[in-house]
């Protein structure tokens, strides 16, 4: 028996999320991926009007709100028979591009970056560039007045990560550089959804602003800053350290797991969806050199919950799922279901969705020995945001042309009201991965509701034949050389984006002296 | 952090004494839980009324890092939440957040993610911290629903009239 260690709660992750692993000879031998938190919100839409779905689901997340509203419009839409006019969709992508953009600097610089760098040397940067001297002198500040945090608490720099002053120090300017992107990136969708947070334009049939030229002038103002961000600064910054000092990293190809991947795909580039900017497709067991991508069939899903805290069920499909909790259940070890395809478990997110389009950048790092895992994850996440960048630019200039026509619409208003009855399931590729959600409507109310959102997929437990879920798999081998700092199987987890349970907001200060603030 | 002095501090300040400051009111909180979405129920009923220039009412909902704007823009911030402090339910606190230690002081003790006062510390690192009061109320229920509390709910015009009075305060 190994040394077991636990993580609870991950932090810097959005969420609450428990990985333990065992440890034999200094590596992890394995593991365990716990979602700590109940989910279950898809209760509360029993009995509602279906078209308060997309507002309600966008209430389950504070970080991916936008995601489930678009879902949920998607899934009402099929289940109304709703066909979104050209113009509501080119609306639609553009503020889930927008989505896309901040997401992922957010997830590379501020959840991500600090696990490879060694923050600390930043004091030993001996350069005479100003900025990066005002850098290290607010950093250096940090340390001595003992106030580092969001930089601290950290785990030990190892062998991998990188010390070189000059690196580090330039990696920490982008680091406040993305959170002045991010700022500004938060208006953009804002634009188009009427308000920030929880936008209020996607329902079921399109969207419900027409737009003006003043917006899309504004957009593409905002565009261009972030365009000149993502491609002088993220991008290089990826492949610096991708194919630099994080190289030996890359080719180890840390972070695996089962290599199978799945994409709803997203984006569509016309009327009909059948071209999408990001492919949807399914891998089972990925051979780099010949990849063969079957079709996507959402039939094909399943979840399971031998090992979740809800009543013992059979693996179902999605439209069937029930949220029953069952807490005393002997061998539950997550909230998380085990969603299955064709009994697989699946990677979603970046990795998947660059894979599944054979995406020849992303291709071209494994030719030249980078292995797919948690570096090559880094580098599809900033690949995929150029490709979302510049096809933003393309909707643009598309709904500039769409307005010019005469009949030019934004919403199906005919299927505004709901069906009798009704099923539909909405897809989206959100940031983080596929998600989907399932509705059945009933005397014009919503009967059941299932989301199965990209963590589930990724940080699923076992199913009922004992497969392992992506992150648990994905940590087996991993090189945890200090038990006392498995910074490794940090690094792991996090290049996943993980995201569980969806935004607990309370204020719990971290003292005991909080009564004394009672005034009433 | 907001005792350090950095060279954006002055710069976002630097000359403009004309201009009257920037006063945000930012409610915040999970609508589906109950009584953990109090903020957003306040915002919600002060949008409604007649606000002195240069107040402005943010409903910021769950999220995080991606109000770092609304925050680094403020001069001063007025954070409505609920707050967990142990008392009994409808106790309304207030504080600034000066006051409390709101950063994980480990991986272990840490209770939640980026939250809300991790964006506002953080915003030190972009532009200025501004000056932050928090008015909490503790919860009675966290379970998930959208409706506060009776007792929750009954607090809401107290807690706009203390909003009130600080506002008289600072204006």
């Amino acid at each position: 028996m190994g040394k077991k260690i636990t993580i609870d709660p991950m932090t810097r992750i959005e969420g609450h999320l428990k990985i333990e692993v065992e440890i034999e000879d200094g590596k992890v031998k394995n593991a365990w991926s716990s979602g700590t938190m109940a989910r279950g919100f898809e209760a509360l839409l029993l009995g509602k009007d279906p078209r308060d779905a997309s507002y309600v689901t966008s209430r389950f997340c504070g970080v991916c709100y936008s995601v489930h509203q678009i879902c949920s419009a998607r899934a009402l839409d099929a289940a109304f028979g709703a066909n979104v006019p050209w113009g509501g969709n080119l609306i639609r992508n553009l503020v889930m591009g927008a989505e896309y953009i901040y997401d992922h600097l957010i997830h590379f610089y501020q959840l991500s970056a600090l696990d490879y760098i060694d923050i600390m040397a930043v004091a030993n940067y001996t350069g005479k560039d100003r900025d990066l001297l005002a850098v290290k002198d607010k950093i250096v500040g940090l340390v001595k007045a003992n106030d580092t945090f969001p930089l601290t608490p950290r785990y030990k720099p190892d062998e991998f990560s990188v010390k070189d002053p000059d690196m580090v120090i330039s990696a920490v300017s982008h680091y406040i550089k993305a959170l002045k992107m991010n700022a500004k990136a938060r208006n953009m969708g804002a634009i188009w959804g009427g308000r920030t947070p929880h936008y209020q334009n996607i329902v079921v049939g399109g969207v419900t602003s027409y737009p003006d030229i003043n917006q899309v002038a504004r957009f593409r103002t905002m565009l261009d800053e972030q365009k000149k961000f993502v491609e002088e600064v993220y991008i290089p910054d990826v492949l610096a350290f991708g194919t630099g000092p994080l190289w030996p990293l890359a080719k180890m190809g840390v972070g695996g797991g089962h290599y199978n991947y799945l994409a709803y795909g997203d984006f569509p580039k016309d009327q009909k969806g059948k071209n999408l900017v990001f492919p949807a497709g399914v891998i089972i067991g990925l051979n780099p050199a010949n990849i063969k991508v079957d079709p996507f069939n959402p039939d094909d899903i399943t979840e399971a919950v031998k090992y979740s805290w809800y009543r013992e069920n059979k693996p179902v499909h999605p439209y069937k799922g029930e949220q029953v909790f069952d807490l005393d259940k002997k061998d539950a070890y997550s909230f998380v279901k085990a969603p299955r395809y064709k009994n697989n478990a699946m990677e979603v997110g970046p990795m998947a969705r660059m894979i599944v389009a054979k995406n020849p950048t992303l291709l071209d790092l494994v030719s030249k020995g980078a292995k797919p895992g948690a570096v090559a994850r880094h580098a599809a996440r900033a690949i995929e945001t150029k490709l979302i960048v510049d096809a933003c630019y393309t909707w643009l200039d598309e709904l500039l042309t769409e307005m010019t026509k005469p009949g030019f619409r934004i919403h199906d208003t005919e299927h505004w009201d709901p069906p009798e009855s009704g099923m539909g399931s909405g897809f989206h590729e959100a940031p983080r991965g596929a998600l989907g959600h399932w509705v059945k409507v009933k005397n014009k109310k919503i009967d059941n509701y299932q989301c199965v959102v990209p963590s589930t997929w990724n940080a699923s437990p076992r199913c009922e034949n004992g497969v392992r879920g992506q992150y648990e798999e994905s940590l087996i081998g991993a090189p945890v050389p200090d038990p006392e700092n498995p910074i490794n199987v940090v690094r792991i987890i996090r290049s996943f984006d993980p995201c569980l349970a969806c935004a607990i907001h309370i204020i719990d200060p971290n003292t005991n002296e909080i009564r004394k603030f009672m005034i009433e | 952090m907001s005792e350090i002095p950095s060279p954006s501090q002055t710069n976002s300040k630097g000359g403009e004494t004309i201009s009257p400051q920037k006063i945000v009111i930012l409610g915040v909180g999970n609508l589906l839980l109950s009584d953990e979405g109090f903020g957003v129920h306040v915002a919600n009923e002060l949008m409604k009324l007649d606000l002195p220039q240069g107040v402005s009412v943010v409903e910021g909902g769950t999220d995080g890092f991606r109000l770092i704007d609304t925050i680094t823009e403020a001069d001063r911030l007025i954070v409505v939440d609920a707050v967990k402090g142990g008392a009994s339910p409808g106790t309304i606190y207030r504080f600034n957040i000066d006051e409390v230690q709101s950063c994980p002081s480990g991986f272990k003790t840490s209770v939640h993610q980026i939250g809300i006062l991790e964006v506002i510390n953080l915003s030190g690192l972009i532009g200025k911290t501004p000056h932050t009061i928090v008015i909490g109320i503790e919860p009675k229920s966290l379970e998930m629903g959208m409706e506060l509390s009776p007792e929750i709910k009954a607090r809401i015009p107290r807690i706009i009239e203390l909003i009130k009075e600080e506002l008289k305060r600072i204006i």
